[in-house]
């Protein structure tokens, strides 16, 4: 049961070694209960696809396991799709091949081929840092991605069903369920899948471990003169992340049944699933999940709106980027900018004209000194 | 959908009784539906004889098709067939003479399945497409479990009815499968240049599935045919900007025949690229679907050259326009459609598909006097004869589509301002499919040799 | 197989043509990283702008010579019709290159690397639907450079099938090879960029304007990048999505040569181009992920890369 505990003088809850004030549970709470209520919500609107927020949410997830690289270590991996493809084949691999039919087996199989990978791609690419890691991971990705796309028993760009035994499909439960019932048990299961590894990350984030990686991630020669293993910190947190990755790629396989190489290990996958960390919050623990749902679902109904949906979510980064470079959940909290604003707004509402003034003279001031440049390297100084 | 679920529940009829139901007069029935797709209305009165039961709610359908993009080139010609054939139903009255169709087009992009899970959420009536042989199968099984009927336009990878659904009751398959197309181009090749003149075989195809499943079974064919040996595959990728280094390699080693694939943009750029390269001097090309690009390839890029295409089920100038009035009108109506230079063989793929539903509808209309339902519709489908202005169809009783394909030399027409095939050849479905229940390759291995 | 002498000769003739088009992608890119620490994932786009602005600027310009006339002075009047109208498209990009760095870049410099990587991935997809709106969906073509230029007879005169455009590719890209590294070490303004490559802070001490430096920087990559579309698009079309195959493998190259390293980018363009080209004849499945392989064989033997960073030399 969950005990009482004081934080800096605000009575707190903790529960599992999770702790939280009353606003917090407040939040978690709902949280949970809107994740469980969403099928009955996207059944509203036809423009609401349960499969769509399913997809979101576990890209999301994915973005969850490289958050901890981005968030602690400093590292941007721009590969991460690797280890989401890597789970994904592994489960059409094992359905199609060796005729597995149990989820929780599928998955367990993703699990192990994405961790094998991580700790492989780990090796290699960690001895770099910075845009070295960065282009490092995503050619690694984009090497499974032509692996994937060349090997005829992986289907090549066809890619693979998962559809195993009589019923063909996964069995839940060693039960055929209907595709609509299907649909939503895979949607819990997610959701319970989801549950655990925020939670298993929420404790890494409160352990010894994150400090050691926070450390490594400030300043590594320091960290390394201090005593850590730095290389060998670094690789394990590359695999736990990794293996998010994986899971949520086993996760997408069972759930959509058919897995390609353009969806699950394209490089632009990659850049998506780092993405959505930045978007949602990458210095928050659910940040990246909630940027996984948004992203996906901006493309999705970006497509049905418009032909023109890269830009708009070209302009949603550029303005995440200079509005709000916390992402959404970072913004949204307590001290965020939206926060601030909006009480300041409260405060004297007159301030709105002056941020249209900064605002204009900013983007003035740009152009004149581009323009500037522009004139010196075409004539030269004058 | 609301007719469907309650003739679904009384069972409509059975499968044996409806083919005896339908018997000889099958031909008769095609027709008569073919009449309500080409005429101008007049015969549409006879469709609505059983008026008082059906509903003139417009029928909801549903076309996945590649709409933008590199692959829009082969999906735009599907769209606009379709779109013909939907006009010209709705101008004549509607499917049974009452209800138009309203055909809703989405794009195949990176995402298929959401899209069409989202056209069975909003109740589509019947699907059509999609153009890629990946995307067919993913949504075929999809189309089993929901019990909705597709025909499909292309997504013609072999494996579809021998694998992934093998016993399909609601996915159909208007165009000519790969392994047809393939097999006339090996026909096609012996035919010209003569099975003792052919000892050298490339390949440069796209990498991509379809290419190397096109590029196999080319591989399977031409060596029953003849005692080929193959010295070269190459597999540019797709939108590839620069082929000379494929180009290089056949021009090494001299190959009699020279197969590929490849589509779209990408003929214009290998076209281009081997001419420039004298390629054409050191072997003859024979393609599946070189004749997709025939609106894009300039002129000058094909003179010269040395190639035969294939036209799957459908070329524009066969019968001869002076000759055949449905096809002339076909032809005129599909150039003032925006985006089509001239109507190729995913013209007709939209087309026939739109074409074989709607008859298949009406013949049951006609058969039972009320709306069927989807079984019913499908029952009808297998086996179901129709006419389209590229002639008879056939969708055989493994749902496959079964029509004549066409081959020729692809040269440039000034007038035309596009390519053209020249002493075009015809090649009967028999020559060039599996019977029913035997597979591609089974039927390939027991050509005696 | 059997390889005859001609066909490995033409087939590395390739790799070098293709490698030359490689290297003024990701010079461009390579100098940009070097100079600003900044990946620019909208590079390829930037390629692919200077191929569609060229098959316009080709038309127009070759509307006012007309098609090569007969003898040598109306081929070589025809071919520097051709060079006007490349060097035309990628001077249109420099202000391009300039607006980017001076309008978006500039504020994010002190940012985490991170937020480059969305910057310039947003401009990747902003551009990518300007495109759309400015040339259209389907992919257009210059018919007559191309072909014209290969009735030029050059490789012929010494017995070889090879077409002139090719030659003409090569020798163009030995020129913007020469010129760059005569740029990079003969010039004030090549030695200020470097000196700010090396030590930023020292630079600015000595009186280097760094802002503009980088601009500078900045317009030269999307000038390079408009070159190499220019280049690149007459013996094949303009597409939307051409940009991104580029930008991937010219990852793949200032990766093996070294990030920030020019002499680095241009021996791993050459080898990727030769490489690849040779995969494709002797072992044509391979042609994907040929570069990949390569990379990963090179960063394990040698991590930094072949010529580590910018620095010291170009």
């Amino acid at each position: 049961m969950p005990e009482r505990v004081d934080r800096d003088g605000t009575p707190a809850y903790r529960f599992l070694g999770v702790e939280v004030t009353r606003r917090e549970a407040a939040f978690l709470v709902i949280g949970v209960v809107f994740l469980f209520v969403i099928p009955d919500i996207a059944g509203l609107s036809d423009s609401l696809q349960l499969s769509v927020i399913h997809q979101g949410l576990l890209f999301g997830f994915a973005a969850v396991g490289l958050n901890l690289l981005l968030r602690h270590t400093k590292l941007t991996s721009f590969g991460h799709a690797a280890f989401f493809g890597t789970g994904a084949y592994a489960t059409a691999v094992l359905a199609r091949y060796a005729g597995v039919q149990s989820v929780g087996l599928l998955l367990l199989g993703a699990i192990a081929a994405a961790t094998v990978m991580a700790a492989i791609i780990g090796v290699l690419s960690l001895r770099h840092t910075g845009l070295y890691f960065a282009l490092l991971t995503l050619a690694f990705g984009q090497l499974l991605y032509a692996i994937a796309l060349g090997q005829s028993a992986l289907g090549g760009s066809d890619g693979l069903p998962i559809r195993p035994g009589p019923a063909n499909q996964p069995l839940l439960f060693g039960t055929a369920f209907s595709p609509d019932v299907y649909q939503i048990l895979t949607y819990y299961l997610t959701v319970v899948v989801i549950l655990i590894g925020l939670f298993v990350m929420y404790r890494i984030t409160q352990s010894p471990f994150r400090n050691a990686l926070d450390a490594i991630g400030q300043e590594r020669t320091r960290a390394r003169f201090i005593g850590l293993p730095v290389r060998r910190y670094v690789w394990a947190a590359f695999v736990i992340s990794g293996i998010y990755g994986g899971v949520a790629g086993g996760l997408y396989a069972v759930v959509r049944q058919y897995v390609r190489p353009e969806g699950t290990l394209f490089f632009l996958r990659s850049g998506d699933i780092l993405f959505m960390a930045i978007l949602g919050g990458f210095r928050t623990l659910a940040g990246p999940l909630i940027g996984g749902v948004v992203l996906v679902f901006l493309q999705d109904v970006g497509q049905d709106v418009t032909q023109y949906y890269d830009f708009l979510t070209g302009v949603v980064l550029l303005i995440l980027v200079y509005g709000f470079p916390r992402g959404i959940v970072g913004s949204l909290r307590s001290g965020g900018i939206v926060n601030t604003r909006l009480n300041e707004l409260r405060r004297e509402p007159s301030v709105l004209s002056s941020w249209g003034r900064t605002a204009v003279q900013s983007i003035e001031q740009k152009v004149a000194e581009s323009l500037t440049s522009l004139r010196i390297i075409l004539f030269g100084v004058d | 959908m609301e007719q469907t679920t309650t003739d679904h529940d009384t069972g409509g009829i059975g499968r044996r009784q409806l083919l005896s139901a339908v018997g000889g007069s099958a031909v008769a029935a095609a027709l008569a539906g073919c009449s309500t797709l080409l005429s101008d209305g007049e015969t549409a009165d006879q469709g609505g004889q059983s008026g008082g039961e059906i509903s003139d709610e417009p029928i909801q359908a549903g076309l996945l098709t590649f709409t933008r993009g590199a692959p829009g080139v082969l999906g735009i010609q599907a769209q606009r067939g379709a779109e013909l054939a939907v006009q010209r139903i709705n101008e004549a009255g509607g499917v049974g003479g009452q209800r138009e169709i309203e055909l809703d087009v989405v794009n195949e992009g990176s995402n298929p399945l959401d899209s069409y899970n989202q056209f069975i959420e909003e109740g589509k009536e019947v699907t059509f497409g999609p153009i890629s042989s990946g995307t067919h199968s993913q949504i075929a099984p999809e189309v089993e479990k929901n019990e909705i009927i597709n025909v499909s336009t292309d997504g013609t990878v072999t494996t579809l009815y021998e694998e992934t659904v093998p016993d399909p009751t609601y996915s159909f398959r208007f165009q000519n499968y790969d392994i047809m197309e393939v097999v006339t181009m090996a026909r096609e090749a012996v035919e010209r240049i003569g099975a003792d003149n052919i000892s050298t075989v490339a390949g440069v195809n796209p990498s991509y599935s379809f290419g190397e499943d096109e590029m196999r079974v080319f591989t399977q064919a031409i060596q029953k045919l003849t005692d080929a040996e193959i010295v070269y595959e190459g597999f540019p990728e797709l939108g590839a900007s620069d082929m000379s280094n494929h180009i290089t390699s056949i021009n090494n080693e001299e190959p009699d025949v020279t197969f590929s694939s490849l589509w779209g943009g990408d003929v214009t750029t290998f076209v281009r690229q081997a001419n420039a390269n004298d390629m054409f001097e050191n072997t003859t090309v024979f393609g599946t679907t070189l004749y997709s690009a025939a609106g894009d390839v300039p002129g000058d890029a094909l003179a010269g050259t040395d190639i035969y295409s294939g036209s799957r089920n459908y070329y524009w100038g066969l019968p001869a326009l002076g000759n055949w009035q449905p096809g002339r009108e076909l032809f005129d109506a599909a150039t003032q459609q925006e985006g089509v230079t001239v109507p190729t063989a995913h013209y007709m793929s939209g087309y026939g598909a739109v074409t074989a539903w709607a008859t298949a509808t009406e013949k049951a209309i006609d058969l039972l006097g009320t709306y069927p339902s989807q079984e019913q519709i499908a029952q009808v489908l297998e086996g179901h004869g129709f006419f389209t202005p590229a002639g008879y169809h056939n969708i055989a009783e493994d749902h496959q589509g079964a029509s004549n394909s066409f081959a020729g030399q692809m040269v440039y027409d000034d007038d035309l301002g596009a390519a053209r095939l020249d002493d075009v050849n015809t090649y009967a479905a028999t020559e060039t499919a599996p019977p029913p229940g035997v597979t591609g390759s089974d039927w390939l291995d027991s050509w005696s040799a | 197989m059997a390889v005859t002498p001609t066909a490995a000769l033409v087939q590395t003739l390739n790799g070098i043509q293709f490698g030359f088009i490689l290297f003024m992608i990701a010079s461009g890119l390579t100098v940009i990283l070097g100079i600003l620490d900044v990946l620019n994932l909208a590079h390829g786009e930037l390629f692919s702008i200077g191929a569609y602005t060229a098959i316009g600027v080709f038309g127009f310009i070759i509307g006012i010579v007309g098609p090569p006339g007969g003898g040598v002075v109306g081929t070589a009047v025809f071919v520097l019709a051709v060079l006007a109208a490349v060097l035309v498209t990628a001077a249109i990009l420099l202000p391009v290159g300039t607006l980017f760095e001076a309008v978006f870049l500039r504020q994010i410099y002190d940012r985490d690397q991170v937020y480059q990587l969305v910057l310039t991935f947003a401009l990747l997809l902003i551009l990518l639907d300007v495109k759309k709106v400015i040339w259209g969906d389907s992919s257009i073509r210059t018919d007559a450079v191309y072909s014209a230029i290969n009735t030029i007879p050059t490789s012929e005169l010494v017995g070889l099938n090879y077409p002139t455009y090719n030659v003409f590719v090569i020798l163009v890209g030995s020129v913007v090879v020469v010129g760059l590294f005569w740029f990079f070490e003969r010039t004030k303004t090549g030695r200020i960029i470097r000196a700010t490559a090396i030590d930023r802070e020292m630079a600015t001490a000595i009186g280097v304007s760094t802002d503009r430096v980088f601009t500078l920087v900045f317009a030269l990559g999307a000038f390079l990048a408009g070159f190499a579309g220019a280049m690149a698009v007459p013996p094949t079309s303009a597409t939307l999505e051409m940009g991104t195959n580029p930008l991937v493998l010219s990852f793949v190259v200032i990766v093996i040569g070294g990030l920030g390293s020019l002499r680095g980018a241009f021996v791993g363009a050459l080898l990727v181009g030769v490489i690849r080209s040779w995969m494709i004849t002797l072992y044509p499945p391979g042609e994907i992920a040929a570069p990949f392989a390569i990379m990963a064989l090179i960063l394990l033997v040698k991590p930094e890369g072949l010529f580590g960073t910018w620095g010291e030399t170009a």
